[in-house]
């Protein structure tokens, strides 16, 4: 009361009357943050905060975290089971019994008519550990469907490819730790203050102790790009040239770790001849960086002391996504910096638990990284579930990219979605709508009933999210860490595990294996499970997970700490222990701009939003920083075509067109427009998506679309809006 | 007390440092040194009783930005909001951003900011009901929403749009330095959840670990001077030339190469020439209660003036006649001059957040002029009521009440007008800080003055007029509007020019605006040269009653629209927005589009 008033009045300050917080990590991105959930007296969440004492975040978290326990609250969740008999009929309420028997009848149906693969599953990166591991028991195990899949082949599909060509297993070898020690991070298509604003930061604290050099590959001049040290402004999918072409430059110059790369890999001598195809002078011309650059950057990379490399979307999703992982880990481990501390090839992953999608699902193989292909592995599982080996197919069957074709043809008639929205996640959303008319049968299981894919359901489930359900997440940097359960599923909705366990129960082959009914019995299978294996959970418990705020794989029995880094003693998972070096000759397949179609579409995620914004859409406190879809282009080729700051612009390409506002900004090229993946019927209706030969994964980040103003402003904004629910 | 957890991470504390005797402003940090009698007392924060032992708690703080290291990750005003429990559409703390440069050499620098706690709180002067403190404690500058009553002067005043009009619950509410943090000795919410390295807080004049600078602007902030802010800056990186503005302000900042400082001007880049009515947005916006407001006021007191001179003096200066003629009209003429005047301060009231506090508006008549304004004009009422009044009967006493109650009158009315027009000469708003806002009030005043009377003394007499009566009329209404006139020349040739908001005010009445300005102008000169014509030829018979009444409905169209196109065109100077919030033109398109009618916009739809 300097001045203003005399007489002191007392200050009004909000207090949310949290008596309790609760340990859980965050349902969002793989970073893997823990965090609190706070609860008032009357037992609702009100508020959240980061752990303190965790290392992944210290206390801190991102916006989408800050705001974690609005998720309870915010409209759009399923209450009821629905069935209709066509997804063109209306829906109509029932009780779980009906819907789980309807859904157990109908796989049945289409099994014994059309075959055991004429029935799809298509799960997440969402749910926890556990029931990944559950649904994967009851996918395998017991439907024996081998068309069953996980919606991370739309985002770490070339991650998980490249780490097994190169390294023979799965599994991101670094950690965050490693920002401590790195002498020079180059970032490949990673965008770490808006994807990951947790990860960046812990770099940034790294950068405050010890200034290194950063190096950033991006088309855009995103953030990180404009505070990196170096920025490369890559032409769009032509990453796996430059990376070439850094090989080039380091053999050439003898800058190579020779004696690791003779100790710990093979395949060097093909890796050599065909490098010599990329000197910077032609690779130059094909991405876009100069050949000084190139070497410059080149010779930063081999001369720091331990130099390592992030990645995200900007490799995983082109149509070289797993050779541009194959790619990085070539340089990695001819500089022999993998498994040393700041060396390594580290994936920065999208989904809470894409890590444990990996490794417990079982869409790609067994549960605990195995593969059907070995017969071993298939014993191994058969022994513990107590079923014949003979039952699991002796080969992975359809990526989720390649299911979805297999509808268009017939092949498969019915499909389970778990917790994934391809309507507004996928590519060419038109083809995605026919296919998903063309199902005889489709059931979608989430927490969101106004989910888009919902729209061509014919049962609907309502599953609990995130802490209304117990479970562990992995993070990436392979931190398995817990989540308590804060509340109970809103409505009827019920935790994923139970829905899986239920539906077990509808099926012979489902009586005679034991499926746990908590979550914590199911995670002493994991552990039993995963004993001796590179992903020992063994050391873990859900006390200590807590305790420690995660622990990272492996943990093996007696463990106290779990393990920061893998193949540290240069021991790798192929048969011969080795590491390989392959040989990637660059193929330009990508739909590039032509007179018809003159400008690249690239399309990422904003810090604000979390993927199909079925949640972050929702809460207003986050949805407000970009409540609408937009596209950033170049204020020079708008003043060409008459288009405006604010407006909307029509954009077209071979699928399909969108009309989208228009940021302008020099943050883009002039042949190019960024636009968020988010947002429903937008960037999608445009993206070719052509598949990666190793990963499935779609290219979405390279299509070709041409713009054009729009004279009715109004009803482009009218359309716009009638575009989305939310 | 807030509670600290037992594992609070280090840099959620504010740091022990040694800060300098004065600020960059000449003022004392410690503040105690001047106000010791403030010290040791409970801030009672929820009705906690405790006093905090925080070693610092009398030296004035501040927020400590590094622009260079801002990423925009929201982590910070998502903190703040979650603390605060904000609804969606309202923020205390925002992130913005101005970019410049050309792919791939872009940069974009983004400018965090909430309240800075000035050591010249415009906002608490501005205040008319006292709700603003600034306390010893920490130097905080805290507003009590169950004081304000939502008349939203201070978010005028304030450079930084810190205060917040939260029009759904009619009351403003700002950034309260999270004392209760600050208590307990930890940074305030937003500073401990920076990603980025950018947003810290301590002492003021400290400088943070690992920052060097300690400057008091950057590029997109306003200048320090209005308000002697409390916030640091660090920003060492060299920027482009220009750095635009990506919300709906067509604003860019320019760096001048002489002084290195950014200046703020029209981007040219992005302006366009078309040149439109906008009448709806001009006619409809929540400013209009101040059109009905001041001019029916000005008119009032222009029209009371007259009155008096003539009563007082119009035998004197050879206009016997007109005032026999208002003199014979006189309690038609008190009669709606109270209604005219009622009618205005109802519309006033009725615009406030919360009408029922109107009597607050007295409270801080020491500081504000809002509050010199309302006493001012209430005076003015009581004098004419009682004038009125007692001036109906004609006796002794009753006239030397009369007499004195146009004493009051006459003391009010200047009082209220003058105060009026000095609550506009807000440095934050260049648009209405010139002498234009007073030559615009004075011109209303004797042009809708005398239209005012010639109008009721018309029609007391039978629709007709002296020939001295609309002589003097018009004289009167002559001199308003040509005082009008010559203050919009010179306005317009000034705000053109000049480096500041004020430009972009200009670009805008030249083009959204353009139309109606053009008409504006026009009806302003066409009126202009037809009561030239009658103080010249005079004015008579049935033609001369018809262009009467056209020339006084030009006359009040033409007032109305420049007072209109006076609240739609002024561009504070404040924080650079982003492309979905604190866009003015986003949050326009989200109601005019229905977008906000989902509240996850962000954004309050239009019936609030």
């Amino acid at each position: 009361m300097l001045f203003g008033r005399n007489q002191k009045k007392p200050i009004k300050i909000a207090d949310k009357g949290v008596v309790d917080w609760k340990y859980t990590t965050c349902g969002y991105c793989s970073t893997g943050c823990s965090i609190e959930v706070g609860l008032d007296k009357n037992g609702a969440a009100v508020a959240t905060r980061g752990a303190a004492s965790a290392d992944v975040n210290r206390g801190k978290l991102c916006l989408k975290g800050i705001f974690e326990h609005e998720l309870f609250k915010i409209p759009g969740r399923g209450d009821k089971p629905l069935m209709r008999k066509n997804f063109y009929d209306a829906f109509e309420q029932t009780d779980w019994d009906t819907a789980l028997d309807k859904v157990a009848d109908e796989i049945k149906r289409i099994q014994s008519t059309y075959g055991r693969d004429a029935f799809a599953i298509v799960s997440t990166g969402q749910i926890m550990t556990e029931e990944f591991y559950t649904l994967g028991k009851l996918a395998r195990g017991v439907i024996g469907t081998n068309n069953y899949d996980g919606n991370t082949t739309l985002c770490m599909s070339s991650a998980v490819s490249g780490y097994k060509r190169s390294f023979g297993s799965d599994g991101p070898p670094g950690c965050y730790d490693d920002f401590e020690h790195t002498d020079c991070l180059m970032a490949f298509g990673s965008n770490l203050p808006e994807q990951h604003p947790i990860i960046y930061w812990r770099l940034k604290q790294a950068l405050e102790k010890r200034k290194f050099p950063v190096i950033v590959v991006d088309p855009r001049v995103t953030m990180f790009a404009q505070m990196a040290d170096i920025h490369l402004p890559v032409t769009p999918g032509t990453d796996l040239a430059l990376l070439n072409s850094l090989a080039y430059v380091i053999l050439d110059e003898g800058l190579e770790d020779q004696s690791y790369i003779d100790s710990n890999t093979t395949g060097y001598d093909e890796f050599v001849k065909t490098v010599q195809h990329y000197d910077p002078v032609s690779a130059a011309k094909i991405c876009g960086i100069d050949e000084d650059t190139i070497r410059h950057v080149a010779r930063t990379y081999a001369k720091a002391g331990s130099a390592m490399s992030i990645w995200t979307m900007g490799i995983n999703q082109s149509t070289h996504g797993s050779d541009g992982v194959c790619g990085i880990n070539n340089l990695n481990l001819m500089t022999g910096n993998i498994g040393k501390p700041g060396g390594t090839s580290l994936s920065i992953t999208g989904q809470c638990n894409a890590m444990g999608t990996r490794e417990w699902s079982a869409c790609s193989g067994l549960p605990g990284y195995r593969a059907l292909e070995k017969e071993q592995d298939r014993e191994e599982v058969a022994k513990f579930w107590g079923i014949d080996p003979e039952f699991f197919p002796k080969k992975r069957g359809l990526f989720q990219t390649d299911i979805f074709p297999a509808i268009e043809t017939g092949q498969i008639k019915g499909m389970w979605l778990i917790a994934t929205n391809p309507m507004t996640s996928m590519t060419n959303t038109a083809r995605i709508r026919k296919i998903l008319e063309k199902l005889d049968f489709l059931v979608v299981q989430d927490a969101y009933q106004d989910c888009e894919s919902n729209q061509y359901a014919n049962v609907y489930l309502p599953a609990g999210v995130w802490a209304e359900k117990e479970g562990c997440f992995t993070n990436t940097e392979r931190r398995v860490n817990l989540i308590r359960n804060v509340i109970k599923p809103h409505g009827d909705s019920k935790p994923d595990l139970w829905i899986f366990n239920q539906m077990a129960k509808r099926f012979e082959q489902g009586e005679k294996i034991k499926f746990p009914e908590t979550a914590e019995g199911v995670f002493d299978e994991l552990r039993q499970l995963s004993k001796g294996r590179m992903l020992d959970y063994s050391g873990m418990s859900y006390e200590k997970l807590e305790s420690q705020k995660g622990l990272q794989w492996p943990c093996t029995e007696g463990d106290e700490t779990g393990s920061p880094r893998l193949y540290t003693d240069g021991q790798f998972q192929h048969p011969d222990g080795k590491a390989k070096l392959l040989a990637l000759p660059f193929i330009d397949n990508n739909e590039v701009p032509d007179d018809e179609y003159p400008f690249w579409m690239n399309s990422g995620r904003v810090v604000e939003h979390f993927h199909t914004r079925t949640r972050t859409g929702k809460v207003g406190n986050i949805n407000k920083f970009s409540p609408t879809p937009y596209m950033e282009m170049n204020p020079d080729s708008a003043k060409e075509l008459g288009i405006t700051h604010g407006g909307y612009a029509r954009l077209t390409s071979r699928r399909g067109d969108s009309v989208v506002m228009v940021q302008l900004t020099q943050r883009v090229p002039p042949n190019m427009v960024f636009i968020p993946f988010h947002f429903h019927e937008c960037a999608n209706r445009l993206t070719l998506g052509l598949l990666d030969p190793h990963s499935r994964q779609p290219a979405f980040k390279q299509c070709a679309v041409k713009i054009e103003a729009v004279v009715d402003q109004q009803a482009a904004a009218v359309r716009n809006k009638e575009a989305r629910a939310f | 007390m807030f509670k600290v957890r037992k594992d609070e991470p280090e840099y959620a504390y504010l740091p022990d440092v040694k800060a300098p005797q004065q600020n960059q402003y000449g003022k004392k940090i410690d503040l105690s040194i001047e106000h010791g009698e403030l010290t040791g007392q409970s801030l009672n924060i929820n009705n906690d009783t405790s006093i905090s032992d925080n070693p610092d708690r009398y030296k004035q703080h501040g927020f400590y930005f590094n622009a260079d290291n801002c990423i925009s990750c929201h982590a910070c005003e998502s903190a703040c909001s979650e603390k605060n429990d904000l609804p969606p559409y309202l923020a205390y703390r925002a992130v913005g951003y101005v970019e410049g440069g050309t792919y791939p050499s872009y940069t974009r620098l983004n400018i965090s900011m909430a309240c800075n706690h000035c050591d010249n709180p415009v906002c608490l002067k501005g205040c008319p009901t006292r709700a603003y403190t600034k306390y010893a404690e920490y130097g905080a500058v805290l507003q009590d929403p169950d004081i304000c009553f939502g008349c939203g002067y201070c978010t005028w005043v304030c450079p930084y749009n810190a205060p917040q009009l939260d029009m759904k619950k009619g009351h403003v509410h700002k950034c309260n330095m999270c004392v209760d943090r600050l208590e307990a000795g930890l940074k305030p919410a937003c500073a401990s959840a920076c990603l980025a390295g950018a947003l810290d807080f301590g002492v003021i004049e400290t400088t943070p670990e690992n920052r060097d600078q300690l400057k008091t602007s950057i590029p997109g902030f306003p200048t320090a001077e209005i308000t002697n802010p409390n916030i640091r800056f660090q920003q060492t990186k060299t920027l482009p030339q220009d750095m635009s503005r990506t919300d709906a302000t067509v604003l860019k900042y320019h760096r001048n190469d002489a002084t290195g400082e950014y200046e703020p001007m029209l981007d040219e880049q992005r302006k366009s020439d078309k040149k439109d009515w906008n009448l709806k947005k001009l006619l409809t916006s929540h400013e209009n209660a101040h059109i009905a407001f001041t001019l029916s006021t000005q008119a009032v007191i222009g029209a009371f003036f007259i009155v008096l001179f003539a009563q007082y003096f119009g035998n004197d200066i050879g206009y016997a006649d007109f005032a026999a003629n208002v003199s014979s009209a006189y309690l038609p003429v008190m009669v709606t001059l109270l209604v005219l005047l009622s009618f205005g301060m109802a519309k006033l009231n009725l615009h406030l957040g919360r009408p029922h506090r109107f009597y607050r508006g007295f409270y801080n008549w020491r500081l504000s002029p809002v509050s010199r304004e309302i006493a001012g004009v209430s005076l003015f009422f009581t004098g004419i009521a009682g004038y009125a009044l007692f001036a109906y009967f004609n006796n002794e006493i009753t006239g030397t009440i009369a007499d004195l109650s146009a004493v009051v009158a006459l003391i009010g009315g200047v009082g209220g007008f003058y105060y009026m027009y000095k609550l506009y000469r807000i440095p934050a708003r260049p648009y209405w800080n010139h002498w234009q806002t007073g030559s615009s009030f004075i011109g209303s005043a004797f042009s809708l003055g005398g239209l005012l009377i010639a109008l009721l003394v018309s029609l007391t007499h039978g629709l007709t007029m002296t020939a001295a009566t609309i002589d003097l009329s018009a004289k009167l209404i002559l001199t308003g509007l040509l005082i009008e006139a010559m203050g919009l020349v010179f306005h317009a040739r000034n705000m053109k020019n000049s480096h500041s908001e004020g430009a972009v005010s200009h670009y805008e009445q030249t083009t959204t605006y353009g139309k109606s300005y053009r008409l504006r102008n026009i009806l302003l000169a066409v009126n202009i040269i037809a009561v030239a014509l009658i103080v010249v030829y005079g004015l008579s018979g049935v033609g001369g009653m018809v262009i009467g009444i056209l020339l006084s409905l030009s006359i009040l169209l033409s007032a109305v629209l420049g007072r209109a196109l006076f609240y739609v065109l002024v561009i504070p100077t404040t924080m650079p927005g982003a492309f979905f919030w604190r866009n003015k033109g986003f949050e326009e398109h989200a109601r005019e589009t229905g977008l906000a009618e989902m509240p996850q916009t962000g954004v309050l739809p239009p019936h609030h």
